[in-house]
């Protein structure tokens, strides 16, 4: 007939159950021959976001701004906060984290939210985390752009090429957060109570990632930090670190110090001396120029996000079938 | 607001209709014939007179030994307790599976349009689900051969805050039809769908009637080889409903299987040339339309019937509603009712005597208390009132009364 191009002519539907290699094939077929319906979603999801508010998509430029505006407050005038140049080094972090907070978030409603479409025709389900995922993206776009528009137009100090590895840095952190979205949108299909859960550990999250504070501040908060929780640890009984060793050693730790050092740059602190005595009076948090992002680390993130993506494929379309019967 | 755009929106459809798309002119045409035939042949069926008989084809739809099995431990209401308390509980571990389509075997052949009638509950939309690939069989197989297009429900999947252009669009991209095809496509569905300017606005705007044409007019416009259509076709006015009965006809005419879902037996004694009924699960008749239509009202009339009786035994006492329920469950509850007939009576005839018992205790004591005044000579007003009822009281077999009286 010729008519339908994307979609397959003849179905046979049955209670097999294909093995992972087949699991996998058929959902990256699925991704790329119904591409041009993920560019679809992905547009009339964008527009949707937009479409309620009088300013539309001017605040996807305003949201991060006045986010950032309203820490900067808070930390500087009232936590009395020193670190140079305090705007730009919690925008670097806030808007990566943004990104993965908004993808992983709206993860649990990416196949709950199209429940009448599912059960009104077939298609191939994968594509809605990824509609969710790349959609995603646009917002980070945005952010990135206000980002780089204060670093550039504010903050020439901090200017460097540097910033060339941002995209790599994103295309590691999109395919860590890919695999957790596959395996967050399927299972909640079935427990709605993982929604819930997310958005408390997000909250959780954003206070024990380096975001207003840096592991770079070694004689500010990333001690102090460290001393509070060696306290916490001697009390539950746990070993000396651990905590720590989560908190610093976490991929999305090390991801935002990671866009931290290739914008921002690195913190170092300093004595402090008294120019008459000589003697230590105390540290200074002192700013140093950005830094290629660690490699290694980098690669191994990836390596983990390709394992949680291949989990992530084989754990959706394992649990495809019965969407349509529990939604 | 909703009905007088709808009125509005009407008004030019006669004028609209002559000026279908014009790659449908033909079929249209073709579809017309069909109908002035259908009317000279079969004169008793003038109202609609719109079946349409076409060579069978090869098989487009076959189902074998298709079994559809929900596990209720997971519905929409599954929270995380009840199923920890299900993992711990072996007695509740496998008590949730429900068999809403067992043994099914059903084959569609081109041409066909097939009517699928039954209760509500006895797996119609859960077995058009089945063959549109969206539920996944438990057991047996699904085929299908052709491209598929569904009208399952009236929102049709579509995006609220899309324009029904952009929701045109995206439907097309979901049944996955080339962009130029889609584009060719667009302006009949427009046209036949006939919302106006609305087409343009976001679908949140559009009343339940316009999203239903629109929802009918993609899913008939792109040429499908199989058309599984769920009880979307009641809604719309005359007009519409005339134009999609059309419509239908038309696809028919191209050759096509069409599998409809409806309560409305208009519908499949008109269109169908074959019509299955379901029951609980499980195809009990296949055949002509319109034996299966009044095999199917009969069905819904014994139903009614017993439903009735059983209610009876409820009222009366003769059994509770658990022990009906499980009758029902076991399919023994004709015999129940069957059996408990006399039961029934009893407690008719129990009942009624205590009625008149009552009745007949109250009008002694009214008629008593009208003695008691009589001998005073006043309330002469009420004494041919009181007389006639202590009267028809004595006459009444009112022993007891007059007994404790005495």
């Amino acid at each position: 007939m010729g008519v339908v191009s994307e979609a397959p002519a003849a179905i046979r539907s049955s209670n097999d159950r294909p093995g992972p290699v087949a699991l996998i094939r058929n959902a990256f077929t699925d991704v790329v021959t119904r591409r041009r319906l993920i560019l679809y979603m992905v547009r009339a999801d964008v527009k949707k976001r937009g479409v309620n508010t009088v300013l539309g998509n001017v605040w996807w430029v305003l949201d991060p701004l006045i986010t950032m505006l309203i820490y900067v407050l808070v930390m500087t005038v009232i936590f009395q906060r020193s670190t140079p140049d305090f705007p730009l080094f919690l925008l670097s972090a806030m808007v990566p984290f943004k990104w993965f907070t908004a993808t992983v978030g709206s993860s649990t409603s990416a196949v709950t939210g199209k429940e009448n479409l599912i059960k009104q025709i077939l298609f191939p389900k994968i594509i809605l985390p990824v509609t969710l995922t790349l959609s995603q993206i646009v917002s980070f776009l945005f952010g990135m752009a206000v980002l780089l528009f204060v670093w550039f137009f504010v903050y020439h100090d901090h200017v460097t090429w540097q910033v060339a590895w941002i995209p790599l840095i994103a295309v590691v952190q999109y395919v860590f957060v890919l695999g957790w979205t596959f395996i967050l949108s399927a299972v909640t299909v079935f427990y709605r109570d993982i929604g819930i859960v997310i958005g408390h550990f997000m909250r959780l999250l954003f206070w024990i990632s380096p975001i207003l504070w840096s592991f770079m501040e070694v004689a500010g908060r990333g001690a102090r930090l460290q001393s509070g929780l060696e306290g916490i640890e001697r009390s539950f009984g746990l070993p000396t670190g651990i905590l720590f060793g989560i908190i610093s050693m976490n991929p999305v730790s090390l991801l935002l110090e990671s866009y931290r050092k290739v914008v921002y740059g690195r913190l170092a602190s300093v004595d402090v001396t008294d120019p008459e005595t000589g003697q230590v009076i105390g540290e200074q948090l002192v700013w140093l120029e950005a830094v290629p992002p660690d490699f290694e680390v980098l690669a191994i993130i990836f390596t983990i996000g390709v394992v949680f993506t291949i989990i992530g494929v084989l754990v959706f379309k394992r649990l495809e079938p019965a969407f349509a019967k529990v939604l | 607001m909703a009905g007088s755009m709808d009125e509005r929106n009407n008004a030019p459809e006669a004028v609209e209709e002559r000026v279908d798309s014009t790659r449908d002119e033909r079929m249209d045409e073709d579809a017309l014939a069909a109908i002035a035939e259908a009317e000279n042949q079969a004169p008793d069926r003038s109202d609609f007179g719109l079946k349409v008989d076409v060579p069978l084809g090869d098989v487009a739809i076959r189902a074998e030994n298709l079994g559809i099995r929900y596990n209720l431990n997971f519905t929409k209401r599954t929270k995380l307790r009840t199923t920890f308390a299900n993992i711990l509980d072996p007695r509740r571990r496998n008590a949730g599976h429900f068999w809403a389509l067992r043994g099914v075997d059903f084959t569609v052949r081109r041409g066909e349009a097939v009517g699928i009638v039954g209760a509500n509950g006895s797996g119609k939309s859960t077995m058009l689900l089945a063959l549109a690939g969206i539920l996944k069989p438990s057991e047996g197989v699904v085929e299908t051969s052709g491209h598929i297009s569904t009208l399952l429900s009236l929102n049709a999947g579509f995006d609220n805050e899309l324009t029904g252009r952009e929701n045109i669009a995206l439907a097309g991209a979901l049944m996955g039809i080339d962009e130029h095809v889609m584009a060719e496509i667009t302006p009949g569905v427009i046209r036949f769908a006939n919302i106006g300017a609305f087409i343009d606005a976001p679908m949140k705007t559009y009343s339940s009637g316009m999203k239903a044409r629109v929802g009918f007019a993609i899913a008939t416009s792109v040429d499908p080889d199989i058309l599984l259509l769920d009880e979307v076709l009641q809604t719309g006015d005359n007009t519409f409903k005339e134009k999609s009965r059309r419509r239908i006809a038309q696809v028919l005419q191209t050759a096509k299987a069409v599998v409809m879902v409806t309560h409305d037996m208009s519908w499949i004694t008109a269109f169908c040339n074959r019509a299955v009924l379901l029951e609980k699960g499980k195809i009990v008749a296949d055949g002509d339309p319109d034996e299966i239509a009044d095999m199917h009202e009969q069905d819904a009339a014994k139903r009614a019937k017993q439903k009735r009786k059983a209610k009876q035994l409820m009222l009366h006492g003769v059994a509770s509603q658990d022990e009906i329920k499980q009758a029902r469950k076991e399919g023994t509850l004709d015999d129940m009712i069957q059996g408990k007939t006399g039961e029934v009576e009893e407690a008719k005839a129990e009942k009624r005597r205590q009625i008149q018992e009552k009745r007949a205790r109250r009008k002694a004591r009214r008629a008593a208390a009208a003695r008691a005044e009589a001998p005073t000579g006043n309330g002469s007003a009420a004494e041919p009132e009181a007389e006639p009822v202590a009267a028809s009281a004595r006459s009444d077999e009112s022993d007891q009364g007059a007994g404790k009286q005495s």
